[in-house]
């Protein structure tokens, strides 16, 4: 199967598992925003779990070059179906969450750093796709055939339901970890952090997602950098919180208050700027 | 003097932060660099990657389990060890590295001014520290190096810039470092090298913690 990008729409670029265990070296671990949502549209395929995908976000658009069975998944949705040539495949405003995760038979080929196909422009590691590039799967012919559990006559599939999660409005608070500054957070503060809304903000991207709200007073002092974990929850001196991502720095000097559950880190990753999560401690 | 205690600040079911030291400093670079070795010659079963900061290791594990048995027993011998004298240090001392920098950055001015130093006075005090390498990390293989002259401490720019230049020899805070890709930043651009620091093609980065780095005037520097 073969795709050309007409659109890259907000971004578009290849993710697997990422390439955890060179933050050392400053080297962010990448990897696909919502693992789930890679996971998903492979296994519609019969791929490998974790075989690259193109993530994008709304408005990337494709042609189909080359027929084949392809997969797309993420927040809410997943289908797999038979491309035919000439057809368009579009990540339309209707479909709900964020990232989207299209798997082609036998993953994306791509080229590999540090034995993942995860792009990372902030570290060098390749760069987003571009209108009019195109991309191939991996498979052994170059089109794909359909996984054989399709049955005969079948041209298209969808997951069963207890797949897919439901999309944020009315899900219940994410939960979070103690960080290793939370002892340092007053009472105050903590209740601050709990009891309101934080609205996404429109300055999120891959290396982490800000959150505008009443401001958490932090506790005073500049820290030493130090080593952060994806999902952490950094609160800077103007108290507006940021959770580092995948792409983020290494090591940072900010107050690490949380840590996201990684169950629930891409119901926050999957929430659109200018709506609202709120936090629960983990019990 | 309290009696410095090493401890495992809490970070999630399946990590936890080994924080050994009050402040960076001499003392703390060297227990970092004990534990270092001891991560790498006995880690604790189940460790799955650790990035160290100026005061601290995050170490991550396979699963909670493992990360509740380090912080028992191997958090308990790694103390132990700490107590004991400093051993065989001299065998673990980097390379070092000659960096040619030209001076010609855009905040050179901005440092002489704000250190009350002429320009020339500036990249005289620069280039003179032998210069190590405390740790790697916010971008791939961006140097963190101690050593500055504190008469050139100037904090960074209160807006970073949107693009530095790959290459850029730069001063935040107490720290100097070099911007090893382009990307944003908020250090001030003192110089440039066309030394490669990182290179996303091999994945490789020239310097590693311990590494010593001296800064060598090259042409094209303003005078």
């Amino acid at each position: 199967l073969k795709l050309e990008i007409l659109s890259p729409g907000g971004l578009c670029m290849a993710q697997d598992a990422g390439r955890p265990g060179f933050r050392r070296l400053g080297i962010p671990p990448a990897g696909a925003m919502d693992p789930a949502a890679m996971r998903l549209a492979n296994r519609l395929l019969d791929n490998p779990p974790a075989a690259p995908v193109l993530e994008c976000l709304h408005g990337a658009r494709f042609r189909v070059l080359e027929p084949g069975p392809i997969a797309l998944a993420g927040f809410g949705h997943a289908r797999a179906w038979q491309a035919r040539a000439g057809e368009l495949i579009a990540i339309g405003p209707e479909l709900p969450g964020v990232w989207h995760a299209l798997a082609l038979p036998g993953g994306l080929a791509a080229r590999r750093w540090l034995d993942s196909a995860s792009v990372c422009p902030r570290a060098g590691l390749g760069a987003p796709l571009m209108k009019g590039e195109r991309v191939d799967n991996a498979g052994a012919n170059g089109v794909g055939t359909l996984p054989s559990d399709w049955p005969t006559g079948v041209k298209c599939r969808y997951p069963a339901d207890a797949q897919l999660e439901a999309a944020a409005e009315g899900a219940p608070p994410i939960r979070v970890w103690p960080g290793p500054q939370w002892a340092e957070l007053s009472e105050a503060a903590r209740r601050l952090f709990f009891s309101q809304s934080w609205r996404v903000s429109p300055r999120s991207d891959r290396a982490g997602y800000r959150l505008e709200g009443e401001p958490v007073p932090t506790p005073a002092g500049n820290l030493a950098s130090e080593g952060v974990r994806v999902g952490s929850i950094q609160v800077p001196p103007d108290g507006q919180p940021i959770v580092t991502l995948h792409d983020g720095p290494t090591v940072g000097g900010y107050a690490k208050i949380a840590l996201i559950d990684a169950d629930d880190l891409r119901r926050l990753v999957q929430t659109r700027p200018g709506q609202s999560v709120c936090f629960r401690r983990m019990a | 003097m309290a009696r410095r205690r090493i401890a495992a600040l809490p970070y999630g079911p399946d990590a936890w932060l080994l924080h050994f030291a009050e402040q960076p400093g001499e003392a703390a670079f060297d227990t970092a660099r004990r534990i270092s070795r001891q991560l790498d010659t006995a880690p604790p079963a189940g460790l799955k990657e650790s990035v160290p900061g100026y005061t601290t290791v995050l170490l991550e594990f396979d699963s909670p389990e493992a990360a509740d048995a380090a912080r028992g027993d191997w958090l308990k011998a790694l103390a132990q060890r700490l107590r004991s004298p400093a051993d065989d240090l001299g065998t673990d001392s980097g390379r070092c590295h000659d960096i040619p920098v030209r001076y010609d950055g855009p905040d050179l001015q901005r440092v002489a001014e704000h250190s009350g130093l002429t320009v020339a006075e500036v990249i005289v005090r620069h280039s003179e520290p032998i210069y190590r390498v405390a740790l790697i990390g916010f971008a791939p293989g961006f140097p963190y190096l101690d050593g500055l002259d504190p008469s050139l401490i100037v904090p960074r720019l209160d807006q970073p810039r949107t693009r530095v230049e790959a290459g850029s020899v730069a001063i935040g805070g107490e720290h100097t470092g070099i911007y090893p890709l382009p990307g944003p930043g908020g250090w001030n651009l003192i110089g440039r090298t066309t030394v490669t620091l990182f290179d996303p093609d091999r994945a490789h980065c020239l310097l590693v913690p311990g590494d010593l780095v001296r800064f060598v005037v090259a042409e094209g520097t303003v005078s």
